[in-house]
């Protein structure tokens, strides 16, 4: 019901709007939106922390992107490539780091990130290096063509409302009730015949192929892409869009997607103090709303109907 | 009591532990303790703090492998096996200090514990087609009759870790019960109970065993151990000290020693 809603409006929004920069924005936020919503399944839900989800970002966009701009493949054959080749790699790494846990599957996740980004950076014959790797071809459904504005902007939602529903149906399921007890206690979890490695490498391909298709997305989308884009701050960003907008949240995620992305837009008043009031945002919302956004403005809304009616409950024994 | 021993003494025991080794660095947690559990009996396994007990139920329930010795379970050497395996051959285990997933619903947490017995898998999930609907509203069903059983069906739908401690205990072992188990492993269910509660846990741990679970329990209550168990093993720093009918272990002359303190 609530999926239906959402992509009501977007169909709406996407009716209604009309300036250029208004779909560019829109469209890096639905971006934003499929990379936290991957990030959140393995975080969120599943408690393990990954800071160099970049690295599966970058492994999308890049593997298209030399596919198609230097081999001529089709996107749509490159599409299933570089999810393939994401989760693959998400596979591997996953194999040896999901034995840490905490701050040091933190570092281990951060160390990959930075080999794929200096990977991505030096293999210039392929990438393109520094100076990034042009000429990427736009998406097209037979003879229509989905790089106007417009068309990016449907693409882009589509591909989040089916991430959304993929994602609720899990966290609904025997699966995602899994997840979220590895989350709560692992030992436990266990104790209740969890096979907790196995789940953790499957939820961690889970966010990698969410990554991966952002990521392909983003390169057919924007037509040029730089290593820059794919770097040890946009790991940080995704992990603060999760936490922002609420852990063990699918909404969450596009809410704290919005947020991230609108901000810097909305604080170019500020100039020269733009990251200072960045960061003091953020602050504040820890703060006051540490759960994030979703749980805290719920919390607030149940605590002020709570004053109002019923005490809170006590049943039987 | 007596009688029921007699009779089941003829079946092959359904947990057999072969003198079974464990340190930790220089401290001998376990030294050669041998023991046998007969199905459809409740074993209790009592001692001072530090004599062990914790580290046998870790050695059964697979947590880590002993040093020396075996694990035979349903006529099946378990040594070695990771804790998931043994819990789809029938081991759960409740813990010591309680291990709920405080984040999630009563009713969630049974739902967890069944995991092991239903397959519906990432793709099932997704793709939610008829068989994984009729899955899940079995699984919902039999939850609410485990929670039913336990007295808390009525507080399905709250966090489990709202809960009064007292019905922790009770859900963590409606949750060890959604496993199915055939042995069931509990460690110091009482503790943390009022008089109320602990008699209550003994009239439930006798029903469980009626339901065919054998139960093994780690309990410092006397008068709960005494009351329910067939039999007792007495762990002493890390060895077997004693084993027997409770009113055998009553009168036991090393038994009153080490309980009192004496050498």
């Amino acid at each position: 019901m609530r999926n239906i809603l959402f992509a009501v409006a977007i169909l709406l929004a996407g009716l209604g709007l009309s300036s250029p920069y208004h779909f560019q924005l829109l469209t890096f936020i639905g971006i934003h939106t499929l990379l936290a919503l991957g990030l959140n399944m393995l975080m969120g839900y599943a408690g393990q922390i990954s800071l160099g989800h970049a690295a599966f970002y970058g492994i999308g966009a890049y593997t298209t992107a030399i596919l198609t701009a230097h081999f001529n493949w089709s996107p749509w054959l490159a599409l299933p490539a570089a999810l393939f080749l994401a989760v693959l790699i998400a596979f591997l790494v996953a194999l040896p780091m999901l034995k840490l846990s905490g701050y040091y599957l933190g570092m281990g996740t951060l160390g990959f990130g930075m080999i794929t980004y200096v990977l991505i950076r030096e293999w210039s014959g392929f990438t393109g290096g520094d100076s990034g790797l042009v000429g990427i071809p736009p998406l097209d459904i037979g003879p229509v063509c989905l790089s106007s504005g417009r068309a990016c902007f449907y693409v882009v939602w589509g591909t989040v409302v089916l991430g959304f529903i993929v994602c609720e149906r899990l966290v609904n399921s025997r699966v995602g009730r899994a997840l979220r007890a590895i989350h709560d206690s692992e030992q436990a979890a266990c104790a209740m015949g969890i096979n907790t490695a196995q789940l953790k490498i499957s939820v961690f391909m889970l966010s990698a192929f969410l990554a991966a298709l952002a990521g392909f997305l983003y390169a057919h989308l924007v037509s040029f892409i730089s290593p820059n884009t794919f770097d040890f701050l946009t790991s940080i960003r995704i992990v603060t869009m999760v936490v922002i907008g609420g852990m063990a949240s699918i909404w969450g995620s596009l809410l704290g997607a919005t947020l991230i992305t609108l901000l810097p837009e909305w604080l170019h008043i500020f100039s020269d103090y733009e990251m200072v009031v960045y960061g003091l945002v953020l602050m504040v919302i820890m703060i006051f709303l540490p759960q994030g956004l979703t749980r805290g403005l719920l919390d607030i809304y149940e605590r002020s109907k709570r004053r109002a009616g019923v005490p809170s409950t006590t049943a039987k024994g | 009591m007596s009688d029921r021993n007699a009779e089941l003494g003829s079946l092959p025991p359904l947990l057999r532990v072969e003198s079974v080794s464990k340190a930790f660095g220089g401290i001998q947690a376990l030294h050669e303790v041998s023991f046998e559990v007969a199905p459809g009996t409740i074993h209790a396994v009592i001692g001072p703090n530090g004599a062990g007990k914790t580290t046998l139920f870790n050695i059964i329930t697979g947590a880590y492998p002993p040093d020396e010795g075996g694990v035979v379970y349903a006529q099946q050497e378990v040594r070695g096996r990771k804790v998931h395996e043994l819990v789809s051959l029938g081991i759960a285990r409740t813990f010591q200090n309680v291990e709920l997933f405080g984040n999630m619903s009563v009713l969630e947490n049974v739902l967890v514990g069944q995991h092991v017995r239903t397959r519906c898998g990432f793709l099932g999930a997704i793709v939610r087609g008829p068989w994984v609907r009729r899955e899940e509203r079995q699984m919902r069903e039999y939850s609410m009759e485990l929670l039913e059983f336990v007295g808390l069906d009525g507080v399905a739908d709250h966090r489990s870790s709202d809960l009064p401690f007292g019905w922790q205990r009770f859900l963590e072992i409606a949750r060890a019960l959604a496993t199915r188990p055939r042995l069931l492993l509990l460690d110091e269910p009482a503790s943390g109970l009022n008089a109320v509660e602990t008699q209550r846990l003994g009239e439930l741990l006798e029903e469980i065993r009626k339901r065919g679970v054998t139960l093994v329990l780690v309990e410092h209550d006397m008068s709960l151990t005494m009351g329910i168990s067939d039999r007792i093993l007495v762990l002493h720093q890390g060895k077997k000290l004693a084993e027997g009918t409770p009113r055998e272990i009553q009168a036991n002359e090393a038994v009153i020693s080490a309980y009192l303190g004496k050498e």
